[in-house]
């Protein structure tokens, strides 16, 4: 239960090793906190202060999982800049860079350098010329998205089974023992499932599944936002220091910058997470300070999600180890075929997927060997053809070829093989070809989806030149009438929009005042 | 481990980099730096454009521009600042893309409703279409 990084990691490990499974996912996989995150695999040098083991182990399964992913993954070489009167001065940060070193190489990442005043601002020259210089540190972005469905993608293509839209409404029980879940499915059907061994991978939803078993597990649930911008505003990505003392980052991916993160302790709705006004503001005020031109950029939504951190008395939020715990309910409460995950980090979700499968073959009591680590995901299996070959084969821009080759990287030709390369939203670009397969092979059942799978409307204009022909194409592919996918497509741009209207500044309302005037759409 | 075990570490490392740092002379490192993300196309922008990059963030796709100048290369007009000019470590591999027509780009740009400084995009988008080897 939860498809999430770590539930569709645990599907595929446990497919590896030759047992049948089936997910199920309230929403859609990868769209709560593994899809509301920095959007990175890195070690974590901030958790040098207190948990080095947290460090190792983040960095050593970042290692496996650039490998396995090798298509999704990018490097993110950090500027990180000292301004007078840091909490960390340029020595301090320094030590706490020699010190990472020495886990870089197990992410098969680069040493840090050590920058002039002069130097940093020729590397980006939107640095505050206060700074007293920067080292620098690389990490590796990813798309948890794809990352979280090719790894469903793979258990499915092993046997096992995947129902997004499908939420647990409960649990059977009898004699102490979890014998399976009734779930809902989005058309309102009432399903049950049963297996020998039941695992809660819900992420911050963890405490809410156990309860349905009579057990309890709990978490201390932290709230973070960040701001997205529509496209690279720097080549290298940022860090800066909060008026708390907190560091922030600014991170280029793909074809956005994603600012964050705040961490808050949080007790709302899971399922609609509020944001105060205040809190973009927060993030905003700490880089404008080493980063001055940072409120001139172009907002385009608000990303949230809540970490399922274990629960801790008395700890700062930011101080929160980013341990996870696996819990045999069997053992811990006498409730027998039950088990939970609980904590972690995208950065670690193969190495929790891989010791959760360990404790169910073990209840299960299956002898199965640990398969390879680094197998590839699907796209990763081998070199794909280059961006300009592909785009010249199939009528499409180049540009549009190696944003595919991101995506889906081997399997790109059969994407575009499978439709008509026609341009469907122009910003990302999305063509015809990938939203039909996106559809046909990726569980994509509304617009929502498209968003997750193919980056759908995530550009700059927000779905307004694309959402109508989006709805259409999916539409078509799902037998929704004419007055349905008008329905879809309006719905998905008021979502889009509670994203975006929060971060819009005076040029943003203009740009958004034009976009409506020029197309007309009804919002 | 303990967070005083963590913190004791950290010290013994910050006395070790004091030490060394009596001894070592502190060369320059951005052409390292940029030749060891050269094969990753993690180049920096210039000042100047750094100055007009809010100004080239503001394409709303209207398509304005591609009536003054259909095509730059094989790029449709409005894709250039809306498209090619957000995924910057990826223009190496669409560098093809440039080849081709060479329109007025300031005839767009009086066009566009939202003043974006198109023949700067177009000279930024080509700049970072290049590739740079280590």
């Amino acid at each position: 239960m939860g498809g999430g990084v770590t539930g569709a990691g645990l599907l595929r490990e446990l497919s590896r090793r030759g047992l049948t499974a089936l997910l199920l996912e309230k929403g859609d996989y990868g769209g709560g906190t593994s899809g509301g995150s920095s959007w990175m695999i890195h070690g974590g040098p901030r958790y040098l202060e207190y948990d080095w083991d947290t460090t190792r182990l983040s960095c050593e399964d970042a290692g496996h999982i650039v490998r396995l992913a090798r298509h999704l993954v990018h490097r993110v070489v950090f500027l990180i800049p000292v301004l007078p009167g840091d909490r960390n001065n340029l020595e301090r940060m320094e030590t706490a860079m020699e010190v990472y070193d020495r886990f870089q190489p197990l992410k098969h990442a680069h040493s840090h350098v050590r920058l002039t005043p002069a130097e940093a601002l020729r590397a980006e020259p939107g640095l505050s010329p206060a700074i007293s210089g920067a080292v620098t540190m690389e990490e590796w972005g990813v798309d948890p998205h794809r990352l979280t469905w090719l790894n469903v993608a793979d258990a499915i293509a092993r046997g096992s089974r995947a129902h997004n839209h499908a939420r647990v409404e409960s649990l059977i029980v009898d004699g102490g023992r979890v014998l399976g879940a009734r779930y809902r499915s989005d058309d309102g059907a009432l399903h049950e499932a049963r297996a020998r061994v039941v695992v809660n991978a819900a992420g911050p939803w963890v405490p809410e599944l156990c309860a349905l078993a009579g057990v309890d597990v709990r978490l201390r649930p932290a709230k973070g936002i960040h701001i997205v911008y529509d496209r690279r505003i720097s080549n290298f990505a940022v860090a800066a220091e909060a008026v708390d003392g907190r560091q922030l980052l600014l991170i280029p991916h793909g074809p956005f910058s994603i600012l964050g993160t705040t961490d808050d302790d949080y007790y709302g709705d899971l399922d609609r997470i509020e944001v105060a006004p205040d809190e973009p503001d927060y993030l905003l005020q700490a880089f404008e300070r080493v980063f001055p031109s940072i409120r001139q950029h172009r907002p385009v939504r608000l990303t949230t999600g809540v970490r399922p951190t274990l629960f801790r008395w008395r700890t700062y939020e930011d101080d929160l180890s980013r341990r996870y715990e696996i819990f045999d309910h069997e053992r811990r409460d006498g409730v027998a075929g039950f088990v939970t995950i609980a904590g972690g980090k995208l950065s670690m979700y193969r190495l929790m997927a891989e010791q959760a499968a360990d404790v169910v073959c073990a209840k299960l009591g299956v002898q199965a060997e640990v398969p390879e680590r680094e197998l590839p995901l699907p796209g990763s299996e081998v070199d794909p053809v280059p961006a300009e070959e592909l785009a010249a084969r199939h009528g499409v821009t180049a540009y549009a070829a190696a944003r595919l080759l991101r995506r889906h990287g081997c399997r790109s030709e059969a994407v575009l093989s499978g439709g008509p390369a026609r341009l469907v939203c122009r910003c990302e670009p999305v063509t015809e070809a990938e939203l039909v397969h996106a559809v046909r092979h990726e569980q994509v059942q509304s617009l929502p989806d498209a968003f997750r799978r193919v980056g759908l409307g995530s550009g700059p204009c927000a779905g307004a030149t694309c959402l109508e022909r989006a709805a259409t194409v999916v539409g078509r592919e799902l037998g929704w009438s004419a007055a349905r996918a008008q329905e879809e497509a309006v719905a998905f741009r008021r979502g889009l929009w509670q994203g975006r209207a929060a971060v819009l500044d005076s040029a943003g309302w203009a740009q958004e005042e034009l976009t409506v005037g020029a197309r007309g759409y009804r919002a | 481990m303990s967070r005083a075990t963590a913190f004791a570490r950290l010290a013994a490392a910050y006395a070790r980099h004091q030490v060394r740092g009596r001894f070592r002379r502190q060369h320059p490192q951005l052409a390292n730096l940029l030749a060891t993300y050269a094969p990753d196309h993690l180049q920096p922008v210039t000042a100047a454009e750094r100055e007009l990059l809010p100004a080239m963030s503001g394409c709303i796709l209207c398509g304005a521009c591609a009536l003054a100048a259909r095509r730059y290369g094989r790029v449709m007009l409005p894709d250039l600042a809306g498209g090619h000019l957000r995924s910057w470590d990826l223009l190496p591999s669409a560098a093809a893309d440039l080849a081709g027509e060479r329109p007025d780009l300031a005839a767009a740009a009086a066009a566009c409703p939202t003043g974006v400084p198109l023949p700067e995009v177009a000279a930024m988008v080509a700049r970072l279409s290049q590739r740079h080897e280590a």
